[in-house]
């Protein structure tokens, strides 16, 4: 008898070792992905220096980085660049970079972060001050770079930036002889109108494609629809929950209702690639997406290539559209071996050179000022003139105030969100319980 | 190793034999016990070391990836996943009248709002479920619904999937067993869906449940005229366990099957002619014969296939990502999106407990223990 619970324990207790050899294991695994490798270089050179990239890979992201990665390694001998491909979803990328930090991994060296994490990672980063980011600062948005700086320190130089915009198809509004929608009501109009029209002839399409699984993406596109409503920001930079008020409780119901009507069922299991796809298609006649979307809807395998344009998103009650300020930065793993190659390797990318190739091949916003002048640029992504003040006042996040804890704090709205949006809740119930959450979660006052 | 103290005496092979040889079986087993000494190291060193590190980490409030400093708050974390609060919800009443009100929209009576009655010190409640008893109204609070319905959902999935893999395994189990041509290469072809990759098969799958007509699903019902509109499946709802349970039957089944196939496989013929002799027919034969002596078999197959279901994560993890939660994926969230390493250990030591708790009466249930 006695034996044989010895034998079930042993039998429990190994299987639950692997649960978490499960987790742990990812790490490993990615290392292990052929990808990484550059199977060319049989012969390993022992003074080699290898740079490994954490880079994402929504759109043509990694394609370009790639081509940079190439760029560099062939314009410095004895430098090998190479790109490991990480997790469309931000939520699960961040996964992956804290299982490398816990380790203390020197596996990848120059790492791939969004415009929300420097609070909550700076204390794995180098300072890119001390290897000559001091020359270059200087150039980028200035609000970006402030964004990067935590007490002091430069812990990612800007790579690209990214606004919430509006993608519309030119020929349906032609079409139907509407303008391109100024407000979120106009927009619920013309969408339904086209929607009942290319119904009849096409049974998949739909009127308004956005993000709404719930993830990240679901905080920056609530975000815009709460801030154009005069609703504020979740929590206001000076630490005062602001969440549980009426317009913001009005413009979250509202957006409930796009479900089903002018939007699948399915939006609200949707990311960007997702609603990207329809849209890709030809089924949508509105989208909600970064600027990346412009040049894989301008691509050869298009249904909408040359019958679509951009604008800033609608407005709600303040008259204005708000775009959440997204975009990523490069920064240097402290547990690098090589931190000075990194982060020469993380300033060509993110150099003048480096953001107009990335610009111009894949309408990813430059974070230099002057490129906004380039007429190559202009050439390529015509918008980024027309939409300059979108992309300069974008709204951000309430990361830097909630920091280390704004993951949580997005967790939470964002859930909050999508229970509104599937229907279990209404606005102000979710909104009221939100703000006890937050509260909570935080400790700042309420309005 | 508890045998070794009753070796010789009672161990009932040896019982029989002479003393010399006891001393030489006396020998064997202390080489046993010397070549199994490695193995024993290693479990120790890589199950029973990171384990005791669970546990411990379970008491703290570890943050994940962090240079912050770690403290240690005894059952804190225990606290925050476990408590639960049952308390009445009062009637709200028409001012005028004194009659229950009734909402207009929906023709339901009115109770108060959880939120306005649940305890808020020293940890928020925050509302689970509802129910009616005795004509009185009672709100579940819990201080972390998401994990609690992390336990609900995981028990019923593993419930009601090892339940349909267990008949069907059973099923496809008797139909190779039995003799006709081509059985080779049906068993092998059976074990495919098994040998997928269960993220890739859950990505499949996820695309085959696609709200939109992109899904084989929603574009099958629709070419049938079942549906009016596409079912987004894998949105909050009835609909999501449902396809997960599908999936995990749909991917372990031949498991199951090829576990029950090796019972059958052992089980001598000549029983069978005796019953047919003794004019038994074949459905007697089967439940008096066949499902008697495939007891162990399926008792190893339930044990792994539950340990196994209480398990889940990477079905949960793709295709639902943070909307439901099953144990696992819940403790990965804790763990990687919420970096809150304690809460996460704690998560992981009640994992361990249920599971343990789960084999130990298995083996009881089945009687696995007492040939």
């Amino acid at each position: 008898m006695l034996k044989r619970y010895w034998l079930i324990g042993l039998v429990v207790l190994l299987a639950f070792s692997l649960l978490f050899a499960a987790g742990c294991g990812e790490a490993e695994e990615v290392v292990d992905d052929p990808d990484v490798v550059d199977e060319e270089d049989e012969v390993v050179d022992p003074d080699e220096v290898v740079i490994t990239v954490a880079a994402g890979a929504v759109g043509m992201e990694l394609e370009l980085t790639r081509d940079l990665a190439e760029m560099y390694s062939e314009a410095n001998e004895g430098v090998t660049v190479d790109v490991l491909d990480t997790p469309d979803m931000a939520d699960d990328r961040l996964g992956l970079y804290l299982q490398f930090f816990e380790a203390g991994s020197s596996e990848v060296d120059v790492y791939q972060i969004d415009v929300i994490w420097p609070g909550d990672l700076a204390e794995h980063f180098v300072d890119l001050y001390e290897y000559g980011a001091d020359a270059v600062a200087d150039d980028h948005f200035p609000a970006i770079i402030e964004n990067n700086t935590v007490d002091g320190r430069l812990v990612g130089i800007p790579w690209f930036t990214d606004a919430g915009l509006l993608y519309y198809r030119t020929d349906l509004l032609e079409k139907y002889e509407l303008d391109v929608p100024q407000t979120w009501d106009e927009l619920e109009e013309y969408a339904q109108i086209i929607q009942d029209g290319e119904r009849e002839e096409n049974p998949d399409f739909w009127g308004f494609v956005w993000q709404g699984n719930a993830y990240e993406g679901l905080t920056c596109d609530a975000l815009e629809w709460i801030a154009s409503n005069d609703g504020g920001t979740i929590i206001e930079p000076e630490g005062v929950i602001t969440i549980n008020n009426p317009n913001a409780i009005e413009i979250v119901d509202q957006a409930a209702g796009w479900v089903g009507t002018i939007s699948p069922e399915g939006v609200t299991t949707m990311a960007e690639e997702d609603s990207r796809a329809i849209w890709h298609a030809g089924n949508a006649a509105f989208m909600r997406n970064w600027p990346y979307a412009y040049a894989t809807s301008m691509a050869d395998d298009s249904a909408v290539a040359g019958n679509f344009d951009v604008s800033p998103l609608p407005a709600g009650k303040s008259g204005s559209g708000a775009a959440t300020l997204g975009g990523w930065q490069l920064a240097v793993s402290k547990y690098s071996d090589n931190p000075e190659v990194a982060a020469d390797v993380a300033l060509f990318m993110a150099s003048y050179e480096g953001q107009k190739y990335r610009a111009v091949e894949g309408t990813f916003n430059p974070t230099i000022m002057d490129l906004y002048d380039d007429p190559e640029v202009l050439e390529a992504a015509p918008f980024f003139e027309a939409l300059y003040d979108v992309f300069i006042n974008a709204v951000a996040r309430p990361s830097t105030v909630t920091a280390p804890q704004y993951a949580a704090v997005s967790e939470l709205f964002y859930n909050a969100v999508h229970d509104v949006l599937t229907g279990q809740k209404d606005a102000a119930d979710a909104f009221e319980e939100l703000e006890l959450d937050l509260q909570d979660l935080t400790g700042f006052p309420v309005e | 190793m508890a045998g070794k103290n009753d070796l010789g005496s009672t161990n009932n092979w040896k019982a029989p034999k002479k003393m010399g040889i006891s001393d030489l079986a006396r020998r064997e087993e202390r080489l046993a016990f010397r070549l199994l000494l490695p193995a024993l190291l290693i479990i120790l060193l890589i199950a029973f070391y990171p384990l005791a590190q669970v546990f411990y980490t379970s008491f703290t409030d570890r943050v994940f990836a962090s240079g912050e400093e770690t403290n240690f708050i005894g059952f804190e974390n225990y606290r925050q996943l476990l408590s639960v609060h049952v308390m009445e919800l009062e009637p709200v009443l028409d001012e005028a009248t004194g009659q229950q009100l009734v909402d207009p929209d929906s023709g339901e009576k009115v109770f108060e709002r959880p939120l306005d009655v649940l305890p808020r010190e020293p940890n928020r409640y925050r509302e689970l479920n509802q129910f009616d008893l005795l004509g009185k109204r009672y709100v579940i609070g819990a201080t972390d619904p998401n994990f609690i319905e992390a336990v609900q959902n995981t028990l019923v999935f593993t419930a009601i999937s090892v339940f349909i893999e267990l008949i069907l395994g059973l099923a496809i189990a008797l139909v190779v067993n039995s003799k006709f041509k081509f059985r080779g290469a049906m068993r092998a072809a059976m074990l495919v869906p098994w040998a997928v990759i269960t993220v890739v098969s859950a990505r499949m799958w996820e695309w085959m449940l696609a709200p939109s007509r992109i899904g084989m699903f929603n574009a099958l019902f629709d070419r049938l005229g079942l549906i009016d509109s596409p079912i987004a499946f894998l949105a909050s709802g009835g609909y999501q366990l449902s396809a997960l349970i599908a999936v995990d039957v749909w991917k372990t089944t031949p498991f199951m099957a090829l576990l029950i196939l090796a019972g059958l496989q052992i089980m001598p013929e000549d029983i069978f002619e005796a019953a047919e002799i003794d004019g038994a027919g074949k459905i007697r034969q089967f439940f008096m014969i066949t499902l008697p002596l495939l007891k162990p078999a399926i008792a190893v197959a339930l044990i792994f296939r539950t340990l196994d279901a209480l398990r889940v994560f990477d079905i949960f993890q793709v295709m639902l990502g943070q909307s439901t939660y099953s144990m696992a994926s819940y403790n990965y969230f804790q763990l990687i999106g919420n970096r809150n390493m304690g809460l996460a250990s704690a998560i992981g030591v009640i994992i361990f407990i249920l599971i343990f708790v789960f084999a130990v009466s298995y083996i009881r249930m089945l009687g696995v223990d007492e040939e």
